[in-house]
């Protein structure tokens, strides 16, 4: 835990759709695989916002891919996920399971 | 799926034009990827909307505003800072921007107040649709044809609509204005009373067909439209009415009772006219009631009510001259010769009858299109003279700020960079200055409905035409304002401006600010001088000896169903109290704006031709009249209770124009009045019954005790015990014992006379509201450039101090120059003020005579305020230490 992660709720559900997607991860994916899964319903250009900082943070990072005729010839912007961002998702999972444990100890009920 | 499916285009050419090179094509490319699911899943109207949704949610977000530092123009960020340099540059010279600002803010909000006024009177009839094709039928009569009136015989729409073949449609009206209402129950016994003061009118049906408010929300709230108005006494009431008589809900088919004796049913209820309609109807009552109201008289193409009006609605394709040649035709046929030769109805379009005084509205308010253009005229100058002050104050501010203009041109601003820095910050002042005006003008409308007689429909903030009007002045403002400025301040020699070469004595703009400032004081001139005379008239109005006293007399409404013996004991009960000095009944009052006029016509006994018969205004009067309204009888005897009808006196203006030489000549003259014959007992002097602002009418007096409608009662000047509103009380509760099922109606007569200048005070009024405002920008801009001036001399100052000059020397040297621009403007503006004073004075039949020293007080006026304003400034100069000016040099 080499330094404290700043990464806000919206933040992480989008970094882990990233990762979810693996290579597939483009705005309009990663905005309905949110709904379908987290059942969040977000604007497409909040996901941008989002991809942005998280590019900005370093957790993700991008390419342009290829085009495709549904989207009238433009390309689009894939996202990976990187070590570090994959690295800080794992932290925030063993703090949580941690403090699980902790209130399945102390609360009976 | 349809391949032509596309995506709204401006959104995406607002996406290109705004977006980041490098994120154009994503952003492009999700947003139609999900328009393509959308218009499979929802349909393209849902799939669109949901495209500009989401869109425009870039818009808002910063990520998407965010630029590399090497891509994108230079020109916004150009723009931003001229923003941010405006902002710091006016909030440097704070005093100069709150100046400037007041005078923006004040010549802004009154423009914006002139115009909302402006707009408001030209709105006046025209909801309805066609307003083109309707008129009124007014008379114009006269050999000269000079005599302008509205009032049709009675028989004559009748007429018109069956002879003449260029009518869609006519409706007669006859306005009666105040009547007494009773609110009747089931069973026709009274439940509550009311006196209403105006809004009683009797209409036909088609009334509705011509004005049918369709531009407006006027709407029925119950009845028929078509069948409510075709029965006698038939009643229609506006919504307010119908709140008040019935508050407990339905009005339709309830009973009310007419000046206590006409019943009538409510066949209608509608909404309230618009305040923006010369109709200030309130209880509209069938027309097919006038017969039983009027009693006969409904053939007689002679007489003529000035309240009886006519409205014709012109079948398509019909000019208005083939229409009054139709009316004349029509005319001709049923009148002899010597009266349709004298008298002409004509028509009058609907869009003029809110704009010609000649012929009156019944809402009594009309306003001519020249003072429309004279309030346009203010309104303009008010925003020129706020565009002065700035251009003044700046171009002299701009010498102090020649370093920062030297520097910029040094690091290698060019020109058209300068200028349009300070536009901006021209336009930052102005669009503040104007939000400001905003909630300013509306406060002012607000509280100024009363003094301007307008009623708000709307709120400014939500006008789109209050707000385009803003954006207009706000524009021209700021290239008025800023232009000249602007162009002066960039076009300095960057070395001369660095070395501060600048003096205001060879500025090369002094001439142009000096006439700017004897233009502005010259407009300020004009209004106050013209003000001063306004206000001068009116009180010589207000004072001036009618003939007649008014003070300290009561006036009451009598009810016209009352019996002789019931006036004697109200008459003998307020005789009693020891505060009334006496008592009189008549038919009306000797003058007001609220009495009854009776005309007829009189001529020697052997007279024959109409021509030879004077009109004179018939008075029923008691044997006290004259002495409680302190009227001189001239010659013969005052009249007698037991005279009857047959004598009459005459005042002073119908004897001679009788062809008496005297008033002594007249007496005991057989005359014919109105066919019968009379004799002339005495002759009272003239007064005034109308307003002064005509002449003398020609007056006769009968006695007749049944037809009383107003009681007099004069009050002891002093000596009295009771104060005004006492005797008031007192008065009220006899009244209440004589006729408890009346209502008590009084007035005070001095307020009824002063209501015929009603117009005149308005005007006086505004003059003075608009008068202030010039004056108050006039000499916010004199004590910016003097302030300018002040600081700017300080060290000569100091140094005229130090070399012996007193402190009356230096003030001397700094009012001079503006106490001469002043003079300049002073006599610029007497020749324009007479010429526009005199054409109004020439209205009116009493007027003050003008003199030399009613243009020159206002004139010292001005003088004195622009004195004190400059000294204020320059004491402090001229009395400070020289020291402290000199020791850092």
């Amino acid at each position: 835990m080499s330094s404290r992660i700043y990464l806000g709720e919206l933040e992480e559900l989008v970094l882990l759709m990233v990762a979810l997607l693996n290579k597939e991860a483009y705005g309009v994916s990663i905005t309905e695989e949110l709904k379908k899964q987290a059942g969040r319903d977000i604007s497409i250009s909040a996901t941008h916002a989002v991809l942005h900082r998280l590019e900005e943070k370093g957790f993700v990072k991008s390419k342009m891919g290829g085009s495709s005729a549904e989207r009238g010839g433009r390309r689009k912007r894939l996202f990976n996920i990187t070590a570090f961002g994959r690295n800080a998702l794992e932290e925030l999972r063993d703090t949580r399971n941690v403090i699980w444990d902790l209130i399945a100890k102390t609360s009976p009920s | 799926m349809n391949k032509n499916l596309k995506a709204p285009q401006w959104v995406d050419a607002l996406l290109e034009d705004l977006a980041p090179d490098e994120l154009e094509e994503e952003i492009r490319g999700d947003l139609y990827e999900l328009f393509l699911n959308d218009v499979s899943e929802k349909g393209v109207a849902m799939a669109r909307r949901k495209y500009i949704f989401n869109a425009l949610g870039f818009l808002v977000k910063s990520f998407f505003w965010k630029r590399s530092s090497s891509t994108g123009t230079n020109s916004f960020a150009m723009l931003a800072n001229y923003f941010k340099m405006a902002r710091r540059s006016l909030m440097a010279y704070k005093g100069t921007s709150i100046i400037n600002m007041l005078g923006l803010v004040t010549g802004i909000a009154a423009a914006l107040v002139i115009a909302t006024v402006i707009r408001y009177e030209l709105s006046f009839n025209k909801s309805h649709s066609d307003v083109e094709r309707i008129y009124r039928v007014v008379r114009v009569s006269g050999d000269d044809m000079s005599e302008f009136r509205t009032g049709v015989s009675y028989p004559v729409p009748a007429a018109m609509k069956e002879g003449m073949t260029s009518l869609e449609n006519i409706t007669s009206m006859e306005y009666f204005g105040g009547a007494y209402v009773d609110v009747m129950d089931s069973t026709g016994k009274s439940v509550a009373m009311f006196r209403e003061d105006f809004g009683c009118v009797m209409v036909d049906s088609s009334f509705f067909k011509i004005f049918d408010f369709g531009k407006s929300d006027f709407k029925w709230i119950a009845g028929n439209p078509e069948k409510a108005l075709l029965e006698p006494f038939n009643v229609v009431l506006t919504e307010s009415m119908a709140k008040k008589y019935f508050p407990d809900g339905d009005a339709l088919g309830k009973a009310i009772r007419f000046e206590k004796f006409y019943d009538a049913k409510v066949t209608g209820v509608i909404a309230d006219f618009p305040p923006n309609c010369d109709f200030p109807f309130t209880i509209l009552i069938s027309y097919s009631s006038i017969e039983v109201m009027r009693r006969g008289g409904m053939d007689n193409w002679y007489g003529v009510n000035d309240r009886h009006q006519a409205y014709v609605k012109l079948a398509n394709g019909f000019a208005q001259g083939e229409a009054e040649a139709q009316i004349h035709q029509v005319h001709a046929a049923h009148t002899p010769k010597d009266l349709h030769d004298s008298r002409h109805y004509l028509l009058q379009p609907l869009s003029d009858v809110h704009h010609d005084a000649r012929f009156g509205t019944y809402s009594g308010r009309t306003i001519s299109k020249q003072t429309v253009l004279a309030l346009g005229l203010i309104g303009v100058f008010l925003l020129l003279t706020a565009c002065i002050n700035y251009i003044n104050l700046s171009t002299a501010q701009s010498t102090q700020r020649s370093k920062e203009i030297g520097l910029r041109k040094v690091l290698g601003s060019f020109r058209k960079n300068l200028v349009g820095q300070f536009l901006t910050e021209t336009f930052v002042l102005v669009l503040v200055s104007g939000l400001v005006a905003l909630v300013v003008a509306e406060l002012l409308l607000i509280n100024l409905q009363q003094l301007l007689t307008i009623k708000l429909i709307g709120y400014n903030f939500t006008d789109p035409f209050v707000i385009l009007i803003l954006a207009v002045f706000i524009v021209v403002v700021t290239l008025f304002a800023g232009f000249y400025p602007s162009f002066v301040i960039s076009g300095f020699s960057p070395i001369s401006a660095l070395k501060n070469k600048f003096s205001t004595e060879t500025f090369r703009n002094i001439s142009l600010r000096k006439i700017l400032v004897v233009a502005q004081f010259a407009i300020t001139q004009i209004l106050v001088v013209g003000t001063f005379i306004v206000v001068s008239q009116m009180r010589y109005f207000n004072n001036v000896d009618m003939g007649f006293n008014r003070d300290a007399t009561i006036t009451l409404n009598l009810p016209n169903t009352s019996v002789l013996a019931d006036f004697r004991s109200l008459e003998n009960q307020i005789k009693s109290q020891s505060f009334v000095a006496g008592v009189t009944f008549s038919s009306t009052l000797p003058s007001g704006v609220r009495r009854n006029r009776n005309f007829m016509d009189i001529g020697k006994k052997d007279a024959v031709n109409p021509k030879d018969m004077v009109v004179f205004e018939y008075q029923v009067i008691d044997p006290s009249y004259f002495e409680v309204y302190d009227i001189k009888i001239m010659a013969g005897r005052n009249l007698e209770a037991s005279d009857t009808t047959g004598n009459i006196m005459i005042n002073n203006a119908l004897a001679r124009n009788l062809g008496f030489r005297t008033p002594e000549e007249a007496i005991g003259q057989e005359l014919k009045m109105a066919g019968q014959s009379v004799t002339v007992a005495g002759v009272a002097d003239d007064f005034y019954s109308n307003s002064l602002k005509e002449g003398v009418d020609n007056m006769a007096f009968v006695i007749n005790p049944r037809a009383s409608d107003f009681c007099s009662i004069k009050l002891h000047s002093q000596g009295g015990t009771l104060s005004l509103p006492e005797a008031v009380k007192e008065i009220e509760k006899i009244w209440a014992n004589t006729y408890p099922e009346h209502i008590f109606n009084y007035e005070f007569l001095d307020e009824n006379i002063h209501a015929f200048y009603a117009q005149e005070e308005k005007y006086a009024n505004l003059f003075q509201l608009f008068a202030s405002i010039f004056i108050v920008i006039g000499c916010l801009g004199l004590y910016g450039l003097i302030t300018f001036a002040v600081n700017r001399k300080a060290k000569e100052v100091a140094i005229r101090k130090v070399h012996g000059a007193t402190t009356g020397q230096v003030l001397f040297m700094f009012s001079r120059e503006y106490m001469l621009l002043i003079l300049v403007s002073f006599v610029i503006a007497v020749p324009v003020a007479y010429v526009a004073v005199e054409s109004w004075l020439r209205n009116f039949a009493n007027r003050i005579p003008l003199q030399w020293w009613l243009f020159a007080i206002p004139g010292l006026f001005v003088l004195c305020i622009a004195l004190f304003v400059i000294m204020s400034k320059s004491l402090v100069t001229a009395n400070a230490n020289p020291v402290d000016k000199l020791k850092y040099e």
